[in-house]
């Protein structure tokens, strides 16, 4: 009689009753805590810019043409080929979502570096006041989750090519491409309000 | 069982009301009371009113910890398990009534609370719109200073005593807070209040004093090192005595002090942060004024500093204190009286941890 | 009833330090949560008592200013993040999977990663006694205070462990959550759940939405002390009122964490110890959450001295969150009524934690009311109304939930002689410590103050300090309690406690993978329907076979 043993096996595959993957709910359970970390910072800069009487600062009002525009071009970009990329393996097409991966990997890799490129052309930094505080804590920890999301799609590529994903089996792509969008979305409320809502 | 109940519950319910009423009737002078229920009445128009909020509440505060407690105390009693009854109780699951009963009827007292708690808070916030007295408040590790500016008088506090705040009785009287540093708050517990002394931020309120009399006030938002000692005392007296005083004050003010008697000595000390003095030894010569050259080497925005000494007899007073304050980046000049052969430790009276040796033979 | 036979798990060949080091069994992993949550309850009840002894004489010399600063700092800190959250999840970790009839917590190794990131974090915070001082700016750490030119390395120090901590806060909500979510056994509807559990969750809900802000608030921070920030310092151009809004965002949610486990666990001992079920289990359920949710609107009453805080919106929600806390001391008192009380050491603490819990709910309702409060905040009082609900709260539970559970964690009981003295000198201990700060804050005394001038403070000071040792001098018999159970034979039985939750349906301590059969679930109280069949509905009597995989 089975009444227990679906739980053991569950715990181990991850796909107890019905519903979503284990793993999967605790990605999403996790990135619900990343979006409140973020919350703490959108918080002091709305606070400060709530405050201020000029805002931004004069001498920070940063443009977000055209390289910033193009970052963001690229990271959208990514989310598309990262979500092709889960579509292809759930129709058991691992080529498909190689080459995807792939190609999101590269896109984020490109937005890395473009963003790097961008501090260095800023003329403030990090020790400019208020305004340069919030820039680069926000802009940098979202860089730094866009290289935590770069390391679990090149973990999930090395899997994919290794031919460790299936149809039935790819928890992991769908769990990274989740966080994917999560960066990407993040991303796209920083731009808005950095460059945009100001 | 039932009857040993009722009387254990009876002679709580005695002793704490017991409790309540002797403590009610401690001595009862604000500042250096004996600690009991119901604190010294306030001596402003504001803290009475919030005192007898306070006391409102703790009656209905009183009365729900009687009941349940009661209630607690009584279950343990009655509901003991006899020995030997194994047999199940009840297994009652719950009550729609009750769960209403004990969500609306709280629901209810709080809102009332509530409301009379707004009520109060409006007198509380009241303000005049020219109010014949300001008092401008400084905050700053450990010391605080009271500025009438509209008298033209500043006073910085020496020690851990701090400086005195002379308030008319019966007059509006607007309080502003500034802080040099870190926050640090305004209390003074007679006043049944306290404001908070924020950087970057100009707190404001209003006061009317209804009592004379000398009543202690401390800060009471953490600061640091000195944040215990760091008192003052507010002295409320009536409208005729307080002109009395300014007028005093302010010539007090005006009178120059007697000029340092030609090839005085002249000592220099600096100092350029807050946990020591750049000199740590001075000597100076027995029996004749001396002058000391004080800099205060701190960056610009740094804190004030000052020279003092204390009084080698131990006592907290102190047997000079340098005024004014020296500023980041000021020299002062400081006139020091005659002063016996003797060791004196010297100090910062605005950071007090900053100490010296001054050896006058 | 439905049963199964699962198969036997290998025996470890290697050492038991090995296995201890190496477990993923959330039993063990659970048990060495509570061993090093009382290895740091030690650590910051010696601080405590440091405190006391410095507070027992006016203008006392015996502690430095900057001692004494470190001393409070330390020890607030060390109870809140290495006691009492620790401990709960320890019990959380140990009972909840069990109580849902799971083999495991969904996430076993990230369960150990979470247990192990606690001493080391421990390490990290007390290293600052090592390197010129500890953290000296309150567990609060306001800023400006907290900035570099006013506080050294502690303070780095201090931000580093807490964020570690708050990592392992956040992965361990995250695996409580998917657990209960996806591990039930069948029959378990959420409604059948053990209101342990639902505190569990609840919790874990707070946990996943509030720590961050504080990893957000303390990143912030470090930045302004290393990299040039001007985050929180007015002098360069920030916002000192900020840090009160990001940490306290976290901070009160923080407190809703410490407790609510707690009340799950008064809710488990009261019914076990009653023999009658929880009075009101749906509205218990209701009330938890809606003291959760509405737990993230009150945060500003920690700072209605400011000046910078709408004031009534923050009273009103103030006044409002009592209303469910109220709800389950009456529904916990109804648990009692008409039962047949035994009063076990676990028994004793629950209604300890009744008697002290209602005065710490009491005064901090005092505080709601913005007038009352610009007198008792920062004083003394704050400090009576904290440590009535953490001590006399959190604290009294976890002594309940450890007598309730040590015989199923290591299968041997502990003495109920010396529990019953245990009991004794804590309860009056607490009331002689915290009762009189009441009185010494209505009369001025401010916090975190090292010393005090007025010598009319003095006698109930006295007896705070005599309270202070009474504690420690009961702690030490409870560890001896602990000591020398340990030493006995493992013979404690199933169900020592005629109790009613899956846990206790087990072997004491139970096999690597919990159950050999598990009863099925018809309530929240499936062991005591086993035990009672007399007692079950015939409406229900032909719905014995369970099959697999139907889930809820």
């Amino acid at each position: 009689m089975a009444a227990t043993t679906p739980q053991v096996t569950a715990a181990a595959h991850g796909h107890a009753q019905k519903g979503m993957d284990t793993a999967l709910m605790g990605m999403m359970l996790f990135i619900a805590s990343e979006i409140m970390f973020f919350a703490g910072l959108f918080g002091a800069y709305f606070t400060f810019r709530g405050q201020a009487q000029v805002w931004p600062p004069q001498g920070f009002e940063v443009d977000p043409f055209p390289l910033p525009a193009i970052l963001t071009v690229i990271l959208v970009a990514s989310s598309f080929t990262m979500q092709y990329a889960t579509i292809a393996i759930r129709r058991g097409d691992r080529t498909a979502m190689n080459r995807a991966l792939a190609v999101t990997l590269l896109l984020g890799l490109i937005f890395l570096a473009g963003q790097l490129y961008d501090y260095s052309n800023l003329p403030f930094s990090i020790r400019s006041g208020v305004y340069g505080s919030l820039f680069f804590t926000m802009t940098g920890f979202h860089g730094a989750h866009v290289l935590g999301g770069a390391i679990g799609i090149f973990v999930v590529l090395s899997r994919g090519v290794s031919g460790q994903f299936s149809k039935e089996h790819h928890v992991a792509v769908e769990a990274v491409h989740w966080y994917w969008h999560f960066v990407d979305v993040v991303w796209i409320a920083l731009f808005f309000t950095l460059y945009f809502l100001r | 069982m039932r009857r040993a109940a009722i009387a254990w519950t009876r002679s709580l319910l005695a002793l704490a009301v017991l409790a309540l009423v002797v403590g009610a009737c401690a001595e009862a002078t604000p500042g250096n009371q004996v600690p009991n229920f119901f604190p010294a009445p306030a001596i402003t128009d504001q803290g009475q009113a919030s005192e007898s909020l306070y006391a409102f509440i703790f009656w209905i505060a009183v009365a729900i910890f009687v009941l349940v407690e009661g209630l607690i105390i009584f279950a343990v009693l009655r509901y003991r398990r006899r020995k030997g009854d194994d047999e199940l109780p009840v297994q009652t699951h719950g009550s729609m009534g009750f769960e209403l009963a004990w969500t609306i009827v709280p629901f209810i007292i709080v809102v009332a609370l509530f409301i009379l708690s707004e009520n109060t808070q409006q007198k509380v916030d009241a303000s005049t719109p020219n109010p014949p007295l300001t008092v401008d408040v400084t905050g700053f590790q450990w010391q605080w200073t009271f500025d009438y500016k509209a008298q033209g008088l500043s006073f910085t506090g020496q020690g851990t005593d701090g400086p005195t705040m002379v308030l008319p009785v019966g007059e509006d009287v607007h309080f502003r807070l500034h802080s040099n540093d870190v926050i640090h708050s305004f209390y003074v517990p007679g006043f049944f209040f306290k404001k908070d002394v924020v950087p970057g931020r100009t707190n404001e309120f209003d006061l009317t004093l209804d009592q004379t009399g000398t009543y202690t006030g401390q800060c009471a938002e953490f600061c640091g090192l000195g944040h215990a000692d760091m008192r003052f005392t507010v002295q409320a007296v009536s409208p005729a005595d307080f002109s009395a005083w300014v007028a005093k004050e302010q010539e007090a003010a005006k009178a120059t002090p007697s000029p340092l008697p030609s090839g005085a000595q002249s000592l220099t000390l600096s100092a350029s942060n807050t946990t020591a003095f750049d000199e740590s030894t001075l000597s100076a010569t027995a029996g004749q004024p001396f002058a000391v050259v004080f800099t205060n080497n701190e960056a610009a925005g740094g804190p004030p500093h000052d020279f003092a000494i204390k009084d080698p007899a131990g006592s907290s007073n102190l047997l000079f204190t340098g005024q004014p304050l020296a500023q980041a980046g000021q020299t002062v000049t400081y006139s020091v009286p005659a002063l016996a052969a003797g060791t004196y430790t010297f100090i910062c009276i605005v950071h007090p941890n900053m100490t010296g040796t001054l050896t006058v033979k | 009833m439905a049963t199964t036979v699962l198969p036997r798990a290998t025996t470890y060949s290697r050492s038991r330090a090995y296995e201890w080091l190496t477990t993923t069994d959330h039993k063990k992993i659970g048990i060495m949560y509570v061993a090093s949550s009382y290895f740091f309850m030690c650590l910051g009840g010696l601080l405590a008592l440091g405190i006391r002894t410095q507070l027992a004489v006016p203008n006392d010399t015996l502690i430095p200013n900057a001692l004494y600063n470190q001393l409070f700092t330390m020890h607030g800190t060390t109870m809140i993040f290495f006691f009492v959250m620790p401990m709960l999840a320890g019990f959380a970790n140990y009972a909840m999977p069990l109580m849902i009839g799971a083999a495991d917590m969904a996430f076993p190794r990230i369960n150990a990663l979470s247990f192990w990131i606690i001493p080391v974090s421990g390490l990290l915070l007390f290293s600052g006694f090592a390197f010129g001082g500890a953290a000296s700016a309150g567990w609060t750490s306001y800023s400006p205070l907290a900035e570099a030119k006013y506080s050294g390395i502690g303070q780095d120090l201090w931000i580093l462990a807490l964020l570690l901590n708050g990592m392992s806060s956040i992965l361990g909500a995250i695996n409580m959550l998917v657990t209960i979510f996806k591990l039930r056994a069948p029959g378990m509807t959420m409604l059948r759940l053990p209101i342990f559990v639902w505190t569990v969750l609840v919790t874990a809900v707070l946990l996943v939405f509030a720590v961050p802000v504080l990893a957000s608030g303390l990143v912030m921070l470090f930045i302004d002390r290393n990299y040039g920030g001007s985050f929180f310092d007015p002098a360069a151009g920030g916002d000192a009122i900020l840090w009160q809004n990001v940490f306290w965002f976290f901070g009160h949610p923080e407190v809703y964490i410490m407790i609510l486990p707690a009340f799950g666990i008064i809710s488990e001992v009261l019914p076990v110890f009653s023999r009658k079920p929880l009075f009101g289990y749906k509205a218990f359920v209701l009330a938890t959450v809606s003291i959760g949710v509405l737990g993230f609107g009150v945060w500003a009453h920690h700072m209605f001295a400011t000046g910078a805080v709408y004031l009534p919106f923050f009273s009103a929600a103030t006044f409002l969150i009592s209303v469910p806390t109220g709800v389950k001391m009456f529904n916990w008192v109804a648990t009692m009524w008409r039962g047949k009380l035994r009063f076990t050491t676990s028994m004793l603490f629950a209604v300890g934690f009744l008697i002290s819990f209602l005065i710490g709910g009491l005064d901090g309702a005092f505080a709601a009311s913005t007038p009352v409060d610009f007198d008792i905040t920062d004083t003394y009082w704050v400090v009576s109304h904290l440590h009535y609900v953490l001590f006399g709260g959190s604290a009294m539970a976890i002594m309940a939930g450890t007598y309730y559970w040590f015989p199923k964690m290591v299968g041997r009981m502990l003495d109920e002689r010396l529990g019953k003295v245990h009991f004794t000198l804590m309860f009056v201990g607490l009331q002689l410590t915290f009762f009189p700060m009441h009185l010494l804050g209505l009369a001025g005394m401010p916090r975190r103050i090292a010393e005090y001038a007025p010598t009319v403070w003095q006698p109930l000071n006295v007896v705070a300090t005599i309270g202070a040792f009474t504690i420690a001098a009961s702690m030490l018999q409870f560890l001896w309690n602990m000591f020398t159970a340990l030493r006995r034979p493992a013979d404690a039985p199933d169900d020592p406690w005629d109790a009613n939750t899956l846990e206790w349906a087990t072997s004491s301590p139970p096999p690597p993978y919990n159950f050999e059969r598990l009863p099925e679930v018809r309530s929240e109280r499936p062991l005591f329907d086993l035990k009672h069949p007399e007692l079950r509905k015939p409406a229900t009597a032909a719905a014995v076979v369970v099959s697999p995989g139907s889930g809820h």
